[in-house]
C-alpha cells in the first residue's frame, strides 16, 4: 500500500524544492568543489594542475599543520567542558531567583554574548595590557611583576579560552534555563516529601533530566571551538603566530595570504572530516551515557 | 531662418545632452581608515566638485591588509574590480604574480602627463616589476623618531634649533637614553615591540644603514648579510635588555607611553603625526617633534613603503579609452594635490608637491622629509611586503629576539631558514 498519493508527493516536492536547490547551490556544490580543489595545485582564484594526494602528503610533513591541530585540540579541551559546566552552574543559580531579579541577572550573564569579537578583543586587550591594564595590579601583586599574557606562550591559550568562555557562556546559560524550566515542579515536591537532600535532588533529578541539554550544549560548543579563529588571530597577530596557529587560521594563511588555494582546501577538508568525526563520536558517547 | 534657429538650438541641446552623458564615473577602492581616511575623503570631494560635469569618483573604503588584497584579487579575476585602487608598493610583486594588476603603459603616462622625473627615484623604482610600471606612487611613508621637547631639554639633548642633538651612532644614542634616565625618565624609549611589523620597520632601517641585503637572487640573508642582521637585532635587543624600553608593548600602549610623557622617544610610522597634531591642538600634549631615524651605522637609511594608485586587471572587462583617460586624470590630479595629503604625515611621492612653501612650512614633515632620499623599500618578492610571510617571520623570530626571548644569532638563522623554505 502506498502511504502518499501522487498529489501529496508533488506538493511535498514543490515545497522542499527551494530548500534543496539553495542547499545544493550554497552548500553541496561548494563543498564538492573544495574537495576537488584540494587535489590540485590551484592558486586562490582559478584552476590548477591535478596533483592527486600531493597536498595531503605535504600536510603531514608540515610542522605548522601539526602545531595547528594540537592548538585547536588544546583550545577545545580548555573551553568546551568548562563552558558547559559553568553554564549549568550559572543557570542553576539564576533559576533560583525570582521576577525582575532573575531577568536582570540573566541579562548580565548574556550581555557579553552580544558583543562582536573585535569589541571583546579591545576590552580584554586593554584590561590585560602590560603597561596600562587594570588587571595588571592584581597580577603584579600575586606574581611580583607585570605579565604580558598575550605574548607569553604558555599563558596564551588558557587566557584566550577564559575570555571565550566569558564571552559565550551566556548562550549556554540560556539553553540550560530553558531545560531547567521544563522539569516539572511536582517531581521536586515529591522528592522533598521523600526527604531528599539538595545534593540528592541534583544528582538524581536535575542532572539526568537536563542531560539532553548538556549533550546539545557540549556538541554546539565542540563544533564552534573546533572552528576557532577570530579570538586567537586577533590576540596573536604580530606575535609568535607560528606557535599559536589554529586550523582555520592555517587555512586562511595558506589560501588567502599565500595564494595557495589547493593546499588551503586540503587543510579545510581535513578540518571538515575532523569536525564530523569528533562531533559524531562525542554525540554518540554522551547519548549512550544518557540512555543508561 | 526660424528653422535654422531651431536647428541650432536642437544641436545645442544634443551637445549638452551628450556632454552630460560623457560624464565618467570612476569606481575607487581604498584601505584608508583613521586620520588619513578623513583626508582622502576631502580630496575626493574636492575632485568631484572640480570635475562636476566630467568625472565622478565613487569611493569605497575597505579593510586594510590581507582582506583588501584578497578582495582586489578575487574581484579582478571575475571582472568586478574597481577602476582604480590604492595599493602598497611593497605588495606589488604578489599583485603582479596573481595577475591582479594592469600594466600602465608609456603611452598612458604620456597622455596623462606623468613624468618619471617628478617622482622620488626609490618609489618610482618600487612601482616597477620586471621593468614594467604597475602603479603610480602617491606618497612615501616611513618611520620617524618622535621626541618630547620638554624631557629632552631637561636631559640636555635639545639643540637651540629645537631639534635633538648627538643621537647618531649606537653609543651616542645609548648615552642619550642614559642621560634621559638620569633626568628622571625611567624608560625613555617606547617602541611597539609586541609585534613583528613594527620591529621589521626598525630592523630593516638599521640593516639598510649597514648596506645589508635581506633578499637577493632567491636567497635570504646570504653570506655576511646574516652578520649585519644580527648586529641590527642586537642593538634593538639591548634597548629592552638594558631597561631603556619596556618589553612586549602593544600598539596603542606604545603611543600612550609617549603621549603620557612616560617615554621621551617613540619610534613609529609617520601616520601617527595626525594623532600628535590633534592632541596638541586640543592642548593635551607637550611640545613635540619628529625627525628621521638617527644613523646608527654607516649612513642614513630608513625603511619606507608607498601608497600608490593601481588599475586592476579586470578579466573580460576592457577599459574604454574614455574611462582610462578619466582614471589617469584622477591619479594625476590626486598627485598634484598631494601637499594636503602630507598633513596625514606621509611625504608626497610627487616631488613638486613637496617643493612649495605650504609643504616647507608644514612641521614636523618638512624636517623629516630628507629621509625620502635614503629610503629603503621592502625586498622585491612575493614573500615580502605588507601582511606577507616576511612580516609573519618578523613576529616569529625578530620580535622574540628584541624582547630577549631568543638570541639574535639563532633568531636570524631561523628567520632565514623559515623564509628560505618558502621560496618555490
Amino acid at each position: 500500500m502506498r502511504r502518499y498519493d501522487r498529489t501529496e508527493l508533488v506538493t511535498a516536492l514543490i515545497l522542499i524544492a527551494p530548500f534543496v536547490a539553495i542547499y545544493g547551490l550554497l552548500f553541496v556544490y561548494p563543498v564538492a568543489k573544495m574537495i576537488l580543489l584540494s587535489f590540485t595545485k590551484a592558486p586562490l582564484i582559478g584552476d590548477g594542475d591535478w596533483v592527486g594526494f600531493a597536498n595531503y602528503a605535504k600536510l603531514f610533513k608540515d610542522r605548522l599543520f601539526t602545531v595547528a591541530v594540537w592548538n585547536t585540540m588544546y583550545f577545545v579541551l580548555l573551553s568546551v567542558i568548562p563552558s558547559t559546566i559553568l553554564g549549568l552552574f550559572i543557570a542553576l543559580g539564576v533559576n533560583r531567583l525570582k521576577g525582575w531579579m532573575q531577568s536582570a541577572v540573566l541579562a548580565c550573564f548574556f550581555l557579553p554574548y552580544i558583543l562582536p569579537v573585535s569589541v571583546v578583543y579591545r576590552i580584554w586587550g586593554w584590561m590585560l595590557d602590560a603597561q596600562f591594564g587594570i588587571l595588571q595590579y592584581p597580577i603584579e601583586w600575586i606574581f611580583g611583576e607585570r605579565v604580558p599574557v598575550f605574548r607569553s606562550l604558555p599563558l596564551f591559550m588558557p587566557t584566550v579560552a577564559f575570555i571565550t568562555i566569558w564571552w559565550l557562556v551566556g548562550f549556554n546559560v540560556l539553553l540550560y534555563i530553558a531545560g531547567l524550566r521544563n522539569i516539572s515542579a511536582e517531581i521536586y515536591e515529591a522528592a522533598e516529601l521523600d526527604g531528599a537532600t539538595r545534593a540528592q535532588v541534583f544528582r538524581r533529578i536535575t542532572w539526568p533530566l537536563v542531560w539532553p541539554i548538556t549533550v546539545l550544549v557540549a556538541t554546539i560548543q565542540l563544533i564552534l571551538q573546533l572552528k576557532i579563529f577570530d579570538q586567537v588571530y586577533l590576540f596573536a597577530q604580530g606575535g609568535r603566530t607560528d606557535a599559536l596557529l589554529s586550523l582555520v587560521w592555517l587555512v586562511y594563511r595558506d589560501a588567502f595570504q599565500k595564494n595557495q588555494g589547493g593546499y588551503g582546501a586540503a587543510i579545510a577538508v581535513v578540518l571538515f572530516a575532523l569536525i564530523v568525526l569528533v562531533s559524531v563520536l562525542q554525540y554518540q558517547a554522551l547519548r549512550a551515557r544518557g540512555e543508561k | 531662418m526660424f528653422k535654422k534657429l531651431m536647428g541650432a538650438a536642437a544641436l545645442g541641446l544634443v551637445m549638452v545632452a551628450s556632454g552630460a552623458m560623457a560624464k565618467e564615473t570612476v569606481v575607487w577602492w581604498d584601505f584608508l581608515g583613521g586620520g588619513d581616511g578623513v583626508r582622502m575623503k576631502k580630496l575626493i570631494e574636492d575632485f568631484n566638485a572640480e570635475h562636476k560635469d566630467t568625472i565622478e569618483i565613487q569611493g569605497t573604503t575597505l579593510e586594510w591588509g590581507t582582506p583588501f588584497y584578497t578582495k582586489a584579487q578575487t574581484s579582478a579575476a571575475v571582472g568586478e574590480g574597481p577602476d582604480v585602487m590604492t595599493y602598497h608598493l611593497s605588495r606589488l610583486p604578489l599583485g603582479v604574480s596573481t595577475g591582479t594588476l594592469a600594466e600602465i603603459s608609456e603611452a598612458d603616462l604620456e597622455a596623462a602627463g606623468v613624468k618619471a622625473a617628478d617622482y622620488t627615484p626609490a618609489s618610482w623604482n618600487a612601482a616597477h616589476i620586471d621593468g614594467k610600471l604597475y602603479a603610480v606612487p602617491f606618497d612615501m611613508h616611513s618611520i620617524v623618531l618622535y621626541y618630547n621637547k620638554d624631557l629632552l631639554k631637561k636631559a640636555g639633548l635639545l639643540g637651540d634649533d629645537g631639534l635633538p642633538k648627538g643621537l647618531d651612532g649606537v653609543d651616542n644614542f645609548t648615552a642619550a637614553l642614559k642621560a634621559l634616565q638620569a633626568a628622571g625618565v625611567a624608560q625613555p624609549l617606547s617602541i611597539h615591540d609586541g609585534a613583528g611589523d613594527s620591529m621589521w620597520r626598525i630592523f630593516y632601517s638599521l640593516l639598510g644603514q649597514e648596506d645589508g641585503v635581506f633578499f637577493k637572487d632567491g636567497k635570504f640573508l646570504d653570506g655576511d648579510n646574516l652578520d649585519k642582521a644580527v648586529k641590527a637585532v642586537t642593538v634593538m635587543q639591548n634597548w629592552v635588555k638594558d631597561g631603556f624600553a619596556p618589553a612586549q608593548v602593544d600598539y596603542p600602549a606604545s603611543i600612550a607611553l609617549f603621549t603620557s610623557g612616560k617615554a621621551a622617544f617613540h619610534i613609529n610610522g609617520v601616520w601617527e603625526v595626525p594623532t600628535m597634531t590633534d592632541l596638541k591642538a586640543k592642548g593635551e600634549l607637550f611640545d613635540w617633534g619628529a625627525i628621521a631615524i638617527p644613523t646608527f651605522f654607516d649612513h642614513p637609511a630608513t625603511w619606507a613603503d608607498s601608497h600608490a594608485f593601481a588599475i586592476p586587471n579586470n578579466k573580460g572587462k576592457e577599459m574604454t579609452p574614455e574611462k582610462k583617460k578619466a582614471v589617469l586624470e584622477v591619479i594625476t590630479w590626486m598627485n598634484k594635490h598631494s601637499t594636503f595629503w602630507a598633513t596625514a604625515g606621509h611625504l608626497p611621492a610627487y616631488m613638486p608637491a613637496r617643493d612649495n612653501d605650504e609643504f616647507k612650512k608644514m612641521q614636523p614633515n618638512a624636517t623629516y622629509a630628507k629621509l625620502a632620499d635614503t629610503a629603503v623599500y621592502d625586498p622585491v618578492s612575493t614573500l615580502a611586503g605588507v601582511a606577507s610571510p616576511v612580516y609573519d617571520a618578523a613576529g616569529n623570530f625578530l620580535m622574540p629576539a628584541v624582547n630577549g626571548e631568543m638570541e639574535p644569532q639563532a633568531a636570524m638563522e631561523q628567520m632565514r631558514d623559515d623564509l628560505q623554505g618558502q621560496v618555490e
